[in-house]
């Protein structure tokens, strides 16, 4: 008799699991499905006609891969496509590289020795410019380019986008987990800070440049407020510049707006499904420090 | 190599020891001269130039010979009804859109923490932290065409659904409620991954003992779960707070503050002083936004310490 309850009850319990699992996971999927959807729907409205799409928003197909929308886009409002395509690489690339060195040996150099004079005004300094409110500091960004003369250049472009807040802090938290007396070590031995840095650091640190490199990267390829406001024209746009300029001047035409918001995400999607844990884990070290 | 090294350079100088140490702190200021030059540049700089041209008269702001105007831009800035109600409705929209996204964030974050999920998190995960990483601007353009009335499958859908068509941008009340949603798709994955490294950290044996002491599952979220998760509240609170006072981006792309001012916020409306070049006007509204935002972050540090004291 005991025995038959407790199958009863244990089949019970598999049963409430079973029922509870589907449940999770059909609540789970649809909240996925609700955040990924935006960018489905725009991949798959760049490829139907606006006709197509009028009559039947909701089609989760393409009737036919309609190209025409890329064909209109090759050259927007006289640039072409490849100009802002081209400028996107360049500027992400290089304000990443330029940032992600700059910040990392600024973090370094605070990190061995953060009561040197002037180093507390540069930390506080950093802190205090991360607070402002960035697109408001945008503006006054561009009287400072005005003064030297950077209006209007790729390379003014390239500095002001440099500084990303987030990377600070990925090296900040990796240094922290440094132990000093590593370097003391290297230093009795007689190392100089040159070798400390070239011997000693920069190899463990290779997995954190790594990250830093990746994250700039992303965030830096979806800055457009600084572009546009420090460019003369659109001989320097980047990509999501030239989608602004799409929305706001060429705003009927839906297709085409799609395409470019296509080729403006998908570099990014391919890089983040690629790296997603080193990247979501950055964010959440970069949000606890700062 | 290390031991000659040594005594090649303490013979170098007279103190060696001073010597060598003089030259290490001069190699530290090498290191951290590029970050303190784009620092200063890019960031104190501006700042400082802000705040300059919020005393200045706009028409002679980038001139060689500005007129310093004393409180004239902030005055009137503050007598502007406009400025009233793009500031009142900028607190309006954070204060809803905080609790909103705190909120949904902890359920999200139970929701995927949850033991039965394990095959298929990280696929969850994806897919709520993509809307934080790909360019704000394509994906804002997408919520604007998918709430148009034309083109959009929001109204198709709930059409399909056999519910009222939804106003989207056209009419100002609707354009705010749209605003507040687009923007929670937006930032709300970045919150839930910070919950969800809170939960990794729970202490099991108090949720154990709870349910032994027979409390049920939600007396066990309000008392045990949710009192864990405090830092995160916090942490998550103070950087939605940020986030959302300066909300800009979704506005110069979906709404450009209308219909009817209904969605001009302080940002935008600073925004579009500079852009009909009142400088003066704009670096005052900018400067009272910073001021704001300082208080914010100085206030919620003061109440962490506080907290970490008791």
């Amino acid at each position: 008799m005991s025995d038959g309850a407790v199958t009863d009850q244990a089949r019970r319990s598999a049963v409430r699991a079973t029922l509870e699992s589907t449940v999770l996971y059909t609540v789970a999927t649809a909240i996925a499905l609700m955040f990924v959807y935006p960018f489905y729907w725009m991949l798959v409205s760049a490829f139907r006609s606006q006709e197509a799409i009028l009559s039947a928003p909701l089609r989760l197909i393409p009737e036919h891969l309609d190209l025409t929308a890329f064909q209109t886009i090759a050259s927007i409002g006289g640039t072409p496509l490849s100009s802002f395509a081209f400028n996107s690489v360049v500027i992400t690339v290089l304000a990443t590289a330029i940032g992600v060195c700059a910040t990392g040996l600024g973090a370094y150099a605070l990190y061995r020795n953060p009561r040197l004079p002037l180093f507390t005004s540069v930390r506080y300094s950093f802190l205090l410019t991360i607070m402002y409110p960035h697109m408001l500091l945008v503006i006054p960004l561009y009287f400072v380019s005005y003064k030297l003369n950077l209006l209007g250049s790729t390379l003014g472009i390239i500095l002001v986008m440099s500084l990303v807040p987030l990377i600070f802090f990925i090296f900040v938290q990796f240094f922290r987990s440094v132990p000093q007396e590593m370097i003391e070590a290297a230093r009795i031995d007689g190392a100089s800070e040159w070798q400390i840095l070239t011997l000693i650091i920069v190899p463990i640190a290779k997995p954190v440049i790594l990250t830093a490199t990746l994250v700039a990267f992303l965030l830096n390829w979806k800055q457009w407020f600084p572009v546009m406001v420090l460019s003369t024209g659109p001989e320097t746009y980047t990509l999501p510049v030239a989608l602004i300029s799409l929305n706001t001047e060429y705003g009927i035409n839906f297709q085409a707006t799609m395409a470019l918001s296509t080729l403006t995400v998908v570099p990014v999607v391919i890089v983040f499904v690629l790296t997603q844990q080193r990247v979501m884990g950055s964010f959440m070290a970069g949000a606890v420090k700062g | 190599m290390s031991s000659s090294a040594t005594i090649n350079r303490s013979s170098a100088f007279s103190s060696p020891r001073v010597g060598q140490r003089n030259w290490e702190y001069a190699t530290l200021y090498i290191f951290l001269a590029p970050f303190a030059v784009l620092t200063a540049l890019f960031g104190i700089w501006p700042i400082a130039e802000s705040i300059r041209v919020a005393f200045t008269d706009s028409y002679t702001a980038l001139s060689d010979s500005p007129v310093y105007v004393g409180l004239d831009n902030f005055r009137a800035v503050l007598a502007e009804p406009a400025f009233h109600s793009s500031l009142w409705r900028t607190l309006v929209y954070t204060f809803l859109s905080v609790i909103l996204n705190v909120s949904m964030a902890i359920g999200l974050a139970i929701l995927l923490a949850h033991p039965r999920l394990s095959r298929g998190r990280t696929f969850f995960k994806l897919a709520i932290f993509l809307p934080v990483i790909t360019p704000d601007v394509a994906s804002f353009i997408v919520w604007k065409w998918m709430f148009n009335q034309n083109f959009g499958v929001v109204n198709q859908a709930l059409l399909g659904l056999g519910l009222p068509p939804f106003a989207g941008v056209t009419q100002p009340g609707s354009a705010f409620v749209t605003l507040v949603l687009v923007e929670a798709w937006h930032h709300v994955g970045l919150y839930t991954l910070i919950f969800l490294t809170n939960l990794q950290l729970l202490d099991k044996s108090l949720d154990e003992s709870a349910q032994i002491d027979g409390a049920d599952r939600w007396q066990r979220f309000i008392h045990v779960t949710l009192p864990q998760l405090r830092p995160a509240i916090t942490i998550n609170t103070v950087y939605a707070l940020i986030e959302f006072l300066k909300t800009f981006t979704v506005i110069f792309v979906i709404t450009k503050g209308g219909p009817n001012f209904s969605t001009n916020f302080v940002s935008y409306y600073a925004y579009s002083k500079f852009n009909s070049a009142q400088y003066g006007e704009a670096t005052a509204i900018a400067t009272i936004l910073f001021v704001i935002v300082f208080a914010v972050v100085a206030a919620s540090y003061w109440y962490m310490e506080k907290g970490d004291q008791r």
